[in-house]
């Protein structure tokens, strides 16, 4: 009997272990990502006032003592009213895109190369990868100030070999941008890629090639499909927080670049115009999650696809 | 049948190194059209390297490869008339059963609907028509043998090579599984070149075997010559379960050999041995369902016998297999077919005649 009792304490202090692992991600999003998003989406449903804090309360007291939610959908009005906004959108949305797409371009060769390479060399190629990191983001794009300025070292460069016999303009550009972009994400593309391929078996490159298939049809049949996976990880990690970079295009930018970031950045700190700024940002994270989760349902529906 | 003398594929001095190592060394070996070729070793042997050399996807350090009369050495996998099966099958994952099959004839750029025909017949072949849609995650590992099979014979290749085509499987299969591969090898007539590791299947499916060691051969031949007349102690103790002792040859010449063989009871002569043995220190190997058990004395006069105790044995259902300590202290296999249905009359601690044909006996050089 006490045996009995015994296997049922422990059970369910297993059970109230394995909840308690659970919980601990829950809790942090529901710290970190739900409570803020929640506070910014509040403000986003304010008038913007001159107060400390600089948005109306959420619930207001009337003169007879009695409270009442206080909302507004100016905020969201406002974005829709100003092509700014959307043209912003639009932009941040394109800088992003094109990107992404020519960091995939030359971070899936690296990934590949690296794959393929011998397991020693793998490990160094791997760390030069991520090696960047060590040093500080903010100094590294500053770094690129120094590089493409009119006087930098590119175009030093290029003026000796001769290539050039005026100096680039290139600073202060959005090629500076998508230079800056490329570089500081390249990673974060190039290791959910090598993760992907370093998985894929060479037998079935073999199978492939033994069937008829040349080299590129390899490739293009068996090797692209298979890191789809891989593809898609990469273009999120990149693109997602790239749409709402700020430090890349203030520090190389033009005036003309325009980002969300930058936007969201003068709404607060230079309109002091909390609420339209927290719109802006819930409605840049509607534009990211929806997406994200359309995609992910479409990859959870594929493996069951029976006829 | 009629190219029967002519070798279809011939290696020729062919050898794979890794570094330094030799994986498979100076190897000469020739296969005839339609055969059914099994090379068998353990693994290391290099074997499955031999295999990816015919298929193109090694390329060898030196040596010929012919197929049909053209040099095929350095022609690349896609352009040999060959395909090889994978040991693990490497389906494509991403495609369904169909795409898989119909992969080879796409890169051939064959139409459409001949495509849709062929690849319906294979799957007729390889009892999977329903399966066509199927991805390779919905598929048992027998389905999937067939599957990679189809895939691998729907060019008709000229050479179908098979990297351990039924290790995956489990035994009850296996056995149907290789049966099926005999019956479309007969009736596609294409010359199957199978490795292999498990040397049931090597006996079972093939019509001669080469029984590699070390990156070379050690012997090549029909699979009950290589079982009875096993070249050296490796094959013979490679292939099957065998009895091994040491013995000095007194007197050797054309007619008969005259041994002395502790083990089975003395002095030994073999009639019409096939050649004289100028070595004096010997073995003499005999085959466990060769031996011959019995609680009684054998009769004829003319047998050799020596006596022993049952120290083991084992129950299988067919058979038996006993393991009995002879009187001068050696261990004796034996195995005996179970031909009436009754309790086992031999047991634990029985004393027992053990006797044998002296033409079951095989002497090997070390």
């Amino acid at each position: 009997m006490s045996g009995l009792l015994i296997n049922l304490d422990n059970s369910f202090r297993d059970r109230l272990w394995k909840n308690t692992i659970v919980a601990i991600p829950y809790l942090w999003l529901l710290l970190f990502f739900l409570a803020p998003f929640l506070i910014v989406l509040k403000i986003s449903l304010a008038d913007p006032i001159v107060a400390q804090p600089p948005f109306t309360p959420l619930f207001q007291e009337s003169e007879n003592g009695s409270f009442s939610i206080f909302t507004t959908f100016d905020n969201y009005l406002y974005l829709f009213q100003d092509s700014l906004y959307f043209i912003t959108y639009l932009s941040s949305v394109k800088l992003a895109f094109i990107s992404t797409i020519l960091a995939l371009l030359i971070g899936y060769p690296i990934a590949y190369g690296i794959a393929r390479s011998p397991q020693p060399t793998r490990n160094i190629l791997l760390l030069m990868v991520v090696i960047p990191f060590w040093i500080s983001f903010l100094l590294r794009v500053y770094a690129w100030m120094g590089i493409l300025k009119t006087k930098g070292l590119l175009n030093g460069f290029l003026l000796w070999i001769g290539i050039i016999d005026q100096p680039l303009e290139l600073l202060y550009t959005d090629t500076a941008v998508y230079i800056g972009m490329i570089y500081s994400y390249l990673p974060f593309m190039i290791l959910p890629l090598y993760a992907n391929l370093e998985k894929l078996d060479v037998r079935l490159l073999e199978a492939a090639s033994d069937l008829g298939a040349k080299r590129w049809e390899v490739f293009k049949d068996v090797t692209l499909p298979l890191s789809v996976p891989g593809i898609i990880a990469g273009c999120c990690l990149m693109f997602i927080p790239a749409i709402g970079e700020y430090v890349i295009p203030a520090l190389l930018g033009g005036a003309d670049t325009l980002m969300i970031g930058r936007v969201l950045f003068d709404e607060f700190f230079l309109n002091r115009d909390w609420p339209v700024a927290s719109a802006v940002a819930i409605v840049l994270v509607l534009l990211l999650v929806l997406p994200i989760v359309y995609f992910q349902k479409k990859q959870n529906e594929e493996p069951l696809t029976e006829s | 049948m009629n190219d029967n003398e002519k070798a279809f594929i011939e290696i020729r001095g062919i050898s794979k190194y890794f570094g330094d190592f030799a994986a498979v060394y100076k190897v000469d070996l020739d296969i005839k059209k339609g055969e059914l070729f099994s090379i068998l070793g353990a693994s290391g042997s290099g074997k499955t390297t031999l295999l990816r050399m015919m298929a193109g996807l090694e390329i060898p350090t030196e040596g010929k490869i012919f197929i049909d009369g053209i040099d095929m050495t350095n022609v690349p996998p896609y352009r040999r008339p060959v395909n090889i099966m994978f040991q693990n099958y490497a389906l494509f994952p991403h495609m369904t059963v169909f795409d898989n099959i119909a992969y080879g004839l796409k890169k051939e750029g064959v139409a459409k609907d001949i495509i849709q025909d062929k690849v319906s017949k294979m799957l007729t072949l390889v009892k999977l028509s329903e399966y066509g849609k199927r991805k390779p995650n919905q598929l048992s590992g027998g389905e999937s043998q067939r599957v990679a099979l189809a895939r691998s014979l729907i060019k008709e290749p000229k050479v179908l090579l098979l990297d351990e085509p039924l290790a995956a499987l489990d035994k009850k299969l296996r056995q149907s599984t290789q049966f099926e591969l005999i019956d479309i090898q007969e009736e596609l007539g294409v010359t199957f070149v199978i490795v292999t590791h498990d040397q049931e299947e090597a006996m079972t499916l093939s019509d001669r075997i080469a029984v590699m060691k070390e990156g070379e051969f050690v012997q090549i031949g029909a699979p009950n010559l290589i079982y009875e007349h096993p070249k050296n102690k490796f094959v013979a103790d490679f292939i099957g379960n065998i009895n091994m002792f040491d013995a000095t040859v007194i007197d050797s010449n054309e007619q008969d050999v005259s041994i002395h063989c502790e083990a089975l009871g003395g002095d030994i002569v073999l009639q019409k041995p096939s050649r004289a043995y100028n070595i004096k220190e010997i073995s003499v190997a005999l085959r466990p369902e060769k031996v011959m058990i019995d609680k009684q004395q054998p009769t004829d006069e003319n047998i050799d016998f020596v006596t022993g105790i049952v120290e083991d044995f084992g129950y299988f259902g067919n058979l038996s297999i006993y393991r009995v300590r002879t009187n001068n202290g050696q261990i004796i296999q034996v195995s005996k077919q179970n031909r009436i249905r009754s309790e086992h009359t031999i047991t634990w601690a029985d004393e027992v005649y053990l006797s044998w044909e002296s033409d079951s006996l095989i002497l090997l050089e070390s």
